[in-house]
């Protein structure tokens, strides 16, 4: 095994000491749309998902969408595949990654209601949702992401893994999903999407 | 040689424009010159992508993309024809969206490129001049790598390894063989195009088979002694499909050296095997063009700035998708759409007289093993010294031991993958 040389290890130690945000690799910065486009081959071009468990992302609140991917990183936010992938990205990365789609125009799902579907659902989305989720799920900020539009099979899924305890943002999402049966919450899922 | 005369040149536009005439976006090309001319070759997984974000990033660069065919087979999820999951005509595009976005899209085969003089050659007697070229070509077959093989026995012994015809010659012989046969699949060496692939097609005709012909046998016979997912495949085999999927390795006898295609009997560096269906996948090298075109080296692939994707053989003409040589990254269908960004990027900087930007690369591949079984891998990456690397810690693949909600999830997910950049492509 090799040893370190004493100028190397100062040289490294110096550099930390100095510089704490420096990453250990001098790399070039990339641009928020060299970062960002790579997403599109899953939610899109520009953030438009075209169906179904895959949420369309262009368009969500900025701080909202910081949280949501950094927590992949950390593993806060349980996932199949997101949180390998953004093991790859420092913070400032992530910061130009969900500005870039957090300036993108939202686009909705062309999904039209259906009538039975969503008898309940407004009485529901009263009850359980709309504190948070104002305006028929339009509204979003930092903890509350835009649901109208949004693909009920996204909507679903995240749904159920809050209720079952999987994964829940923020927290106090999950004393709001947790008596809700599966299909109550396919009926609200319903419901969004064919908010536009 | 090709000498480009002033009459060819005015044809070509004239023509060009002639067939571009219903577009929208012509208005634009007529009244103003163009910044600069682009023109990309193939229109699969890689070539689509470089076309829309070019169009995308700057409208006023002229794009014109050449496809041989009117529409698009794709050959991610084709093993799920294989299986009798899904049609051909849910894998087929056509490129009005494209169109609609003001790239002429010409059918045409190119028949020669000419990197002094930057200009391509249809198969239609049009000529296409370019400032920038981008060859998005895919594979082709290495036939002399196997004694007996070539492209007319691949009618009868299919590769099924680009999706279309040879994907339903496949089918039908999997649905005319006896229950009871064996079915052998023969794997390329590194590098081809969709590495999991072979062992993906194996879990899907082992879905087919065990609700049709649960007495027949699937063998593998590999040029290699691994392979991608490969723990998450077996594991998945066994849990499905029992011990019907064999798996032979090339240390093991899964070489195979010659073909006799009347008998359907491969030979192998130990011993024979014969077969009621067999699909051989060829060895690869990169797309004809990229052969003819002088872009591809010894080793049959084409070699790349890697920050830029343009040739460092011929300057001015940049290779995509699954025939450049991309580093650490897999030939496969999302490794192809993201070099098309980087490739774009970098032609619109070059021709706004700017610096290549700093790139950034992905890949993420799914494999279905079974309706409710979804396996991933993927791959983020950067340049490092010219080359291509895994960003350390990042990417890799699915979890040995993930529970069954989670696998339901990969493949639904595989699923949206496949909506998702189908249309970043075609729409």
């Amino acid at each position: 095994m090799p040893r370190p040389t004493w100028s190397r290890a100062l040289c490294v130690g110096l550099l930390i000491g100095t510089f704490p945000s420096l990453p250990l690799h001098a790399e070039e910065i990339r641009s928020e749309s060299m970062l960002a486009n790579t997403c599109a081959g899953c939610h899109g071009t520009l953030g438009a998902s075209a169906g179904e468990v895959m949420p369309t992302i262009g368009g969500l609140d900025k701080g909202y969408l910081v949280e949501v991917l950094t927590d992949y990183k950390t593993g806060r936010r349980p996932s199949t595949i997101m949180g390998r992938i953004m093991l790859g990205y420092g913070d400032q990365e992530i910061n130009a990654i969900a500005s870039f789609y957090a300036a993108q125009p939202w686009v909705s799902t062309d999904r039209v209601a259906v009538a039975d579907q969503l008898a309940e659902a407004p009485a529901l989305h009263e009850r359980y949702c709309e504190s948070c989720h104002q305006d028929g799920g339009r509204s979003q900020d930092k903890e509350s992401p835009r649901m109208a539009g949004q693909w009920a099979g996204y909507l679903q899924y995240a749904m159920q893994a809050c209720r079952d305890g999987e994964r829940c943002h923020p927290r106090k999402m999950r004393n709001r999903v947790a008596d809700l049966s599966d299909a109550e919450i396919a009926a609200l899922a319903h419901f969004y999407e064919s908010q536009k | 040689m090709n000498t480009l005369t002033r009459r060819n040149f005015l044809q070509s536009s004239l023509l060009s424009t002639a067939a571009v005439l219903g577009g929208p976006s012509l208005a634009v090309h007529a009244a103003t010159p163009p910044k600069a001319r682009v023109v990309v070759i193939g229109g699969g997984y890689g070539g689509t992508i470089a076309a829309k974000y070019l169009q995308m990033s700057d409208p006023e660069i002229r794009v014109t993309l050449i496809e041989k065919d009117s529409a698009y087979v794709s050959c991610p999820l084709s093993n799920e024809v294989l299986g009798g999951e899904r049609d051909l005509a849910s894998l087929t595009f056509d490129y009005r969206g494209l169109t609609r976005r003001g790239i002429a899209v010409m059918q045409d085969t190119v028949v020669e490129i000419d990197p002094v003089q930057h200009f391509v050659t249809g198969a239609s007697g049009n000529r296409y001049n370019y400032d920038k070229l981008i060859v998005s070509p895919g594979v082709d077959y290495d036939w002399a790598a196997i004694e007996g093989m070539s492209e007319a026995v691949a009618e009868k012994i299919p590769h099924a390894w680009k999706a279309g015809k040879q994907t339903q010659i496949l089918r039908r012989q999997l649905e005319a063989m006896e229950d009871g046969g064996v079915f052998y699949i023969v794997a390329p060496p590194n590098p081809f195009r969709c590495p999991p692939g072979p062992y993906e097609r194996a879990a899907q005709v082992a879905h087919y088979f065990s609700t049709h012909k649960p007495k027949s046998k699937i063998v593998i016979l590999d040029a290699k002694d691994a392979f991608s997912k490969q723990a998450l495949f077996q594991a998945g085999w066994e849990e499905h499909y029992g011990d019907m999927i064999e798996w032979v390795s090339g240390a093991q006898g899964g070489i195979i050296e010659a073909i006799d295609p009347e008998t359907r009997t491969l030979m192998g560096s130990f011993e024979e095997f014969k077969g009621d269906v067999i699909n051989l996948i060829p060895h690869q090298k990169a797309g004809a063009l990229a052969q003819t075109a002088g872009l591809a080296n010894e080793s049959g692939w084409c070699p790349v700035d890697q920050r830029t994707f343009e040739s460092s053989i011929h300057k001015d003409i940049h290779v995509i998708g699954d025939a450049c040589i991309a580093g650490a990254m897999p030939k496969s269908g999302y490794s192809a759409n993201s070099q098309g960004k980087v490739c774009a990027a970098a032609i619109v900087a070059a021709i706004n007289g700017e610096a290549a930007p700093a790139p950034s690369y992905v890949n993420t591949c799914y494999s279905i093993i079974a309706p409710e079984h979804g396996i991933s891998v993927a791959g983020v990456y950067r340049l490092e010294d010219g080359r291509i690397v895994d960003i350390p810690g990042a990417g890799g693949v699915s979890p040995a031991d993930a529970d069954a909600r989670t696998r339901a999830l990969e493949q639904q997910f595989a699923l949206d993958w496949f909506r998702n950049i189908t249309s970043d492509m075609f729409t």
